[in-house]
């Protein structure tokens, strides 16, 4: 059923087979817990109020679909590739582009189409420009090049491709572990300071889903962690992941001043729930369509929108965070929230109308502010750790 | 489950090893009774809480299963911080995974709490037919080390309730002055917490 072909439409191939779900009232007032797969394949598990939201989701899926066909009959095939502004244009045409910049970035914070991402992104990504520098046979080469190597990598990344979304219907086939394998293995080899890192099996995973082609999906991979993410999010220590999380601390202080404090007199560290979303870019958390909306800004703004992201998640539940006396609640109310995200719309008004303007600039300032004080602690625990060894061993 | 006399403590514990070990499938069958041949990568951490009732006590544990990729590592004393019970998990059909629990033994041992209970868990105890670490030489090390020693099944179930019941048990109670950092806490609002320095008063 999910042959070489059928990955190309996955999508839409979910979209058509599943019926819309029409609960029972009998089950409404039950209000039982049905199972359900969403548009991408997952199964997930909610209530009857869930399926409801998943279904108008379905619906404003199809009209955002029409509002982009719209334009791309107005403004011609790959109008939004046309978004740069430079300086050799004419000014009437640098006045178009600048247009277009504005209308993406709106129609970008509505969602992409999932029939259109794969196109959307490749372009606006970067991905594109990437994979045209190389020659066309890099990816093949790559893949036959090291398919017998054996490294640390590809052990673990081999233990990794059954825990891998598990029972997912193309993902957990022998088709989709073979497919993962090679996107993760020939990244492992591109870049050796990376390697592998648990956690990019999933953004792997879902990259395959959402892209036309196996290729695709590696250079998705590779213009996220080359150009998109923070440096150094995956390398040895996570030491990227860690000027992150700092990063966001601050951020939640200044924005939730309250939030903040309560939070620190429960020693709740942010980190504890923000590692994951920002290691797995919230795959392993949020509806599969919601995490696609945040990918959706991602690629176009960059790595501030998981922050963004983040700290939307905090600012909805807010007031019911303000009551926990423990960090088990905290975590409960936060998992159950970021599960139950159905509807993408709900957490972008949060993430970009209510979080406030966050300029690139400032956020770019904190990292720079925050990298000397992690290396410093992740190296002052290395030497540690060390010497403790050695007095062990003597 | 516990009478009204009953002490209810809550206890953080952290969960610590080599990468498929078995730490995951450990606390889902503790927690919810179940078993998946294969079960998601952790990523960070993952969260979950179970209570057990022992002799005079009602035990909350919240347990933090961590993610065993060498990687990870920098990140793990966030999760053992402050806990009161470890369990450090090695297969028992791979002897690169004790080595690896040894390491977690002597960080905890200088980094972690003097007071905390540590447990050693030889995970993946039905597979006999594929066994490279002996029993005796988990056992011995765990001895000298002060760790109580059990071998488990997280796919059988064997010795995992126990494992939790045994270390619910060794749990220091209520007794402030020898535990000063508050690693076992009394099940109220932290505004109390700060404001009682002394728990006894």
């Amino acid at each position: 059923m999910y042959g070489t072909q059928s990955k190309r439409d996955l999508a839409f191939e979910y979209q058509a087979q599943v019926p819309i779900l029409r609960p029972s009232i009998h089950a409404r007032r039950a209000n039982i817990t049905v199972k359900f797969q969403d548009i991408y394949g997952f199964t997930v598990e909610g209530n009857v109020d869930d399926v409801n939201v998943l279904n108008e989701v379905r619906e404003k899926v199809r009209q955002q679909g029409r509002v982009w066909w719209a334009l791309e009959a107005s403004k011609g095939a790959n109008w939004y590739l046309e978004t740069h502004v430079s300086s050799t244009l004419k000014s009437s045409l640098k006045f178009t582009a600048l247009v277009n910049q504005i209308t993406l970035k709106r129609l970008i914070r509505k969602g992409i189409p999932p029939n259109l991402r794969p196109k959307v992104w490749f372009a606006m990504s970067g991905a594109a420009k990437k994979k045209s520098t190389v020659p066309d046979s890099y990816y093949n080469d790559l893949t036959s090049a090291v398919v017998d190597k054996v490294t640390p990598a590809t052990k673990q990344i081999d233990h990794d491709l059954p825990r891998t979304f598990p029972g997912h219907p193309w993902l957990d086939t022998p088709e989709g572990h073979a497919a993962l394998r090679r996107v993760l293995v020939g990244y492992s080899f591109r870049d050796s300071d990376v390697g592998y890192c648990q956690g990019l099996n999933y953004v792997a995973a879902l990259l395959l889903l959402v892209m036309k082609t196996e290729e695709d999906a590696f250079w998705m991979l590779a213009v996220l962690l080359e150009n998109v993410l923070v440096n150094d999010c995956y390398t040895t220590n996570l030491s990227g992941c860690h000027v992150e999380q700092r990063v966001f601390k601050d951020l939640l202080t200044k924005k939730c001043p309250r939030l903040a404090a309560h939070l620190e007199t429960l020693e709740f560290d942010v980190s504890l729930v923000c590692t994951e979303w920002f290691l797995c870019l919230f795959s392993k958390s949020l509806p599969s369509e919601t995490t696609m909306r945040v990918w959706d800004v991602l690629f176009y703004e960059g790595a501030k929108v998981l922050l963004h992201t983040a700290l939307a998640i905090f600012k909805m539940k807010e007031e019911e965070l303000l009551l926990t006396y423990h960090v088990g609640d905290v975590i409960n109310i936060i998992q159950k929230t970021t599960h139950h995200l159905f509807d993408p719309d709900e957490l972008m008004t949060v993430a970009f109308d209510k979080v406030g303007f966050m300029m690139t600039t400032n956020i770019s300032k904190q990292r720079k502010k925050q990298e000397p004080a992690v290396m410093a602690e992740l190296d002052q625990r290395f030497r540690r750790l060390n010497s403790t060894g050695e007095e062990n061993d003597k | 489950m516990a009478s009204s006399g009953n002490k209810s403590i809550n206890a953080k514990l952290v969960l610590l090893g080599d990468v498929g070990a078995g730490k995951s499938s450990l606390v889902l069958r503790f927690v919810k009774g179940q078993f998946i041949e294969f079960q998601e990568s952790t990523i960070g951490a993952a969260f979950s809480s179970q209570t057990v009732a022992v002799d005079d006590a009602t035990v909350k544990f919240e347990i933090w299963d961590t993610a065993g990729q060498e990687r990870y590592h920098s990140l793990a004393p966030m999760y053992y911080r402050g806990a009161a019970a470890a369990i450090i998990v090695y297969d028992i059909t791979n002897q690169a995974s004790l080595e690896r629990a040894k390491k977690w033994v002597q960080e905890l041992q200088s980094q972690g709490n003097s007071n905390m209970v540590m447990a050693l868990a030889g995970n993946k105890a039905d597979l006999v037919d594929s066994r490279k670490v002996a029993t005796e030489e988990a056992q011995a090390y765990a001895q000298e080390n002060g760790l109580f020693f059990m071998e488990t099944s997280a796919k059988t179930a064997t010795n995992v309730n126990d494992i939790f019941y045994e270390i619910a048990k060794r749990l220091p109670r209520l007794q402030p002055a020898q535990n000063p950092s508050g690693m076992v806490l009394l099940n109220r609002p932290p505004a109390e917490k700060a404001a009682g320095a002394s728990c006894c008063s």
